[in-house]
């Protein structure tokens, strides 16, 4: 949900002075609804129309706060809201304990940076979506047997720990890497880790760094940070940054760490759940876009495009890109779709690129004068004057300008076509596929000038080819189209 | 910055090659910074990019062949963990900026915004962190405000270093020794938040005729 107007924090104080403190640095930014008791601010919470982005807490005594009925109310009715501790000196047992009762999302201790704290509120206020925690039905999921990765540059604990948990237990397997570096070629190998637990100090790769690699490559894997030497600023930076599941203080007890590793799965089993319905939920749900702007396009082309040659020219050129396979549709897609103007300025846009590039397009000279010498000079031409558009152009021009904006577009030189003629055609072909990362039904989040030219330049190919009596056959690939022209030629 | 981070392997994908360099010559002032490779278009860019093995990729969104946020979505398809900051022509809204942030752009500066508000927003985000700055309201005038709490004493120093004199020239003019013309150059950007002195030059001619008095 984007937000209209400031982001609204609920703070939590309990001193006058923290307040305005607060005040000053963030009063510019954020609307600050603050209450110095916990009853007050839920009474707001109840009442309030408009849930805030987040809730700060900034405690004299932050061990207080640990059963906060706020904190809890918040964990339990509003996932989307923010939690962020502000304290003085943040002890890593507080921290530690904070987090497995899921009770705080962030920990800043003073004096903060208010550059970091403004870009995790607007984030958030930004992305908050309704975060209905996915359920795990406790189903395991398919594939191999989920497996556990524990990365530490000691191996002896390690070995230790990996077999008593494979005799406490058949529901996972246990992995273990030396280091960071060796952890990802693991990674990279089996793909049913569901859990990594790394500590933090080792030679090379830190476990922090490691950490924050996965959180982007690998999000549904949950990350578990372990270290023996209680470094809060160190847990701290894993929790902000590396968005870590829980630290777990070494020296490891199996028991514990099996019951970690079981709520670790769980969350892992729900993060899968979570990213695949939203996928397949947006795969669906583009589908229909995609059929709408379709049908709009059609409907909006065809008398104009396939009046110029009596053929259904629209709609070969609409199914040739549906032949084009590009990335699979995901939620921005569909909020762009929804929440901005793109699919009314998308057709709008195309329809009058189209419209002002025919109205310039004269039939004539007439095709028979083709042949090769009079292709290469028209394809020179275009090249030296791309996107040049000529007060009148005959199909001939077109067409070469359509292909200098494809060639253009991909990187491509002039010499990447292939010009054969045989007996009384002219074959032109790409021997390098063209690349086109986006088309006119593919899930896009914005409308460029490029991606209009470019399709643009792909419809007059089929306008211009059968102005001038040719054949065309279009392949489209991953991200990728290749075409095949059949123009009728004089011989020479 | 925080030692043990490793080195931001910089990729840069601008059309203008002015721009480009103009950037680029700020940027590359800072020495975590390794520039890994550059280039004009997006297709160029997606070629080259998995060869670079940058950290962060720095694009504009209004690229000549195609468009600068298809292009980073594909570099992400190849390379998750690659912070990408976009920069945009204009300011976006808030509506863009969440579909950017979901697409896992991880900011996005506008070309309205000063320098030092894109090597922030790059440091910030080089371990994978997205980073929201301040981006719909005006900046405040900081340098402006902190220019007029400088003491007498600084402004002179603060003016005579904008006109390019060496600090053993101004500490002779001064009467003071060159340690001591030092210390208030020290002073002097700390206070106004600058880095290097040709943010300093460029602010005193900037404003020379208002905030120098």
């Amino acid at each position: 949900m984007a937000t209209s107007g400031a982001a609204e924090i609920l703070l939590r104080y309990d001193d006058d002075q923290e307040l305005q403190h607060f005040e000053t640095l963030f009063g510019n930014d954020f609307t600050i609804q603050a209450f110095a008791s916990d009853r007050t601010a839920l009474d707001y919470l109840a009442s309030a129309s408009k849930l805030p982005a987040a809730i700060i807490l900034i405690p004299k005594q932050p061990d207080d706060h640990l059963e906060s009925s706020l904190l809890e109310h918040a964990r339990e009715q509003h996932a989307g809201i923010l939690k962020i501790l502000i304290g003085d000196a943040i002890a890593l047992n507080l921290l530690v304990k904070l987090l497995d009762d899921q009770l705080i999302d962030r920990c800043f201790e003073k004096p903060v940076n208010p550059d970091v704290i403004r870009s995790h509120v607007l984030a958030a206020a930004l992305t908050r979506e309704d975060q209905s925690p996915f359920p795990d039905n406790g189903q395991a999921l398919e594939g191999p047997k989920p497996a556990i990765l524990i990365v530490d540059d000691e191996p002896t604990a390690t070995r230790y720990l990996s077999r008593q948990l494979e005799h406490m237990q058949t529901e996972f397997r246990v992995l273990s890497a030396t280091s960071a570096e060796e952890a990802l070629l693991t990674l990279r190998d089996d793909y049913g880790v569901a859990v990594v637990m790394t500590d933090q100090r080792m030679p090379g790769m830190h476990g922090k760094e490691l950490l924050d690699e996965l959180r982007q490559s690998h999000p549904t894997i949950v990350r578990i940070l372990t270290s023996a030497w209680g470094e809060v600023d160190v847990a701290m930076d894993a929790v902000n940054e590396g968005r870590i599941f829980r630290y777990q203080k070494k020296p490891w007890y199996a028991g514990d760490v099996l019951i970690l590793f079981r709520k670790a799965l769980a969350h892992h089993r729900a993060l899968v759940a979570a990213r695949d319905s939203s996928r397949s939920m947006a795969g669906q749900q583009f589908e229909e876009l995609r059929q709408q702007r379709r049908a709009r396009l059609l409907d909006q082309l065809s008398e104009k495009v396939d009046g110029y040659t009596g053929e259904p020219i629209t709609a070969d050129f609409l199914d040739a890109l549906a032949t084009i396979r590009t990335l699979p549709a995901q939620p921005p897609h569909l909020r762009a779709s929804r929440e901005t103007a793109l699919e009314y300025d998308l057709v709008r846009d195309f329809v009058g690129l189209v419209c002002r590039q025919l109205d310039t397009l004269e039939p004539g000279p007439m095709p028979a004068t083709l042949n090769r010498q009079a292709f290469d000079q028209a394809l020179a031409d275009a090249w030296e004057n791309p996107g040049a558009t000529s007060a009148a152009q005959t199909p001939l021009t077109a067409l070469c300008q359509s292909l200098a904006t494809l060639l253009n577009a991909s990187g491509l030189k002039r010499t990447d076509l292939d010009i054969t003629q045989a007996g009384a055609h002219l074959n032109v072909a790409n021997a390098s596929a063209l690349q086109i990362y986006s088309h006119l039904l593919a899930p896009i989040t914005r409308l460029s000038r490029p991606l209009l030219e470019q399709q643009s330049a792909v419809l007059m190919l089929f306008v211009s080819t059968r102005l001038l009596a040719g054949d065309i056959d279009v392949t489209g690939g991953d991200q990728s189209l290749r075409f095949n022209l059949r123009l009728p030629a004089r011989t020479d | 910055m925080v030692a043990g981070q490793r080195r931001l392997r910089l990729y840069v994908t601008m059309g203008q090659r002015l721009l480009r360099d103009s950037l680029l010559f700020q940027i590359l002032l800072h020495d975590e910074v390794e520039l890994v490779g550059e280039s004009q278009t997006g297709v160029d860019t997606l070629n080259r990019l998995q060869a670079a093995t940058p950290t962060v990729l720095l694009i504009e969104e209004n690229l000549q062949d195609n468009d600068g946020l298809t292009i980073a979505e594909n570099a992400l398809t190849v390379n998750p963990s690659l912070a990408i900051l976009l920069i945009s022509d204009t300011p976006v809204s808030s509506g863009r900026m969440a579909i950017y942030l979901e697409a896992g752009i991880k900011a996005v500066v506008s070309k309205d915004q000063p320098i030092q508000e894109l090597i922030k927003t790059l440091f910030y985000i080089r371990n994978g962190q997205v980073y929201v700055g301040n981006w719909q309201q005006e900046p405040a005038p900081a340098a402006m405000l902190a220019y007029q709490a400088l003491s007498g004493r600084e402004r002179e120093v603060a003016k005579l270093m904008a006109s390019r004199l060496p600090v053993r020239d101004i500490a002779g003019r001064l009467g003071v020794s060159c340690k001591t013309v030092h210390s208030y150059k020290d002073r002097i950007f700390v206070k106004l938040g600058f880095e290097r002195l040709p943010e300093l030059i460029l602010f005193m001619q900037r404003h020379q005729h208002g905030a120098a008095e």
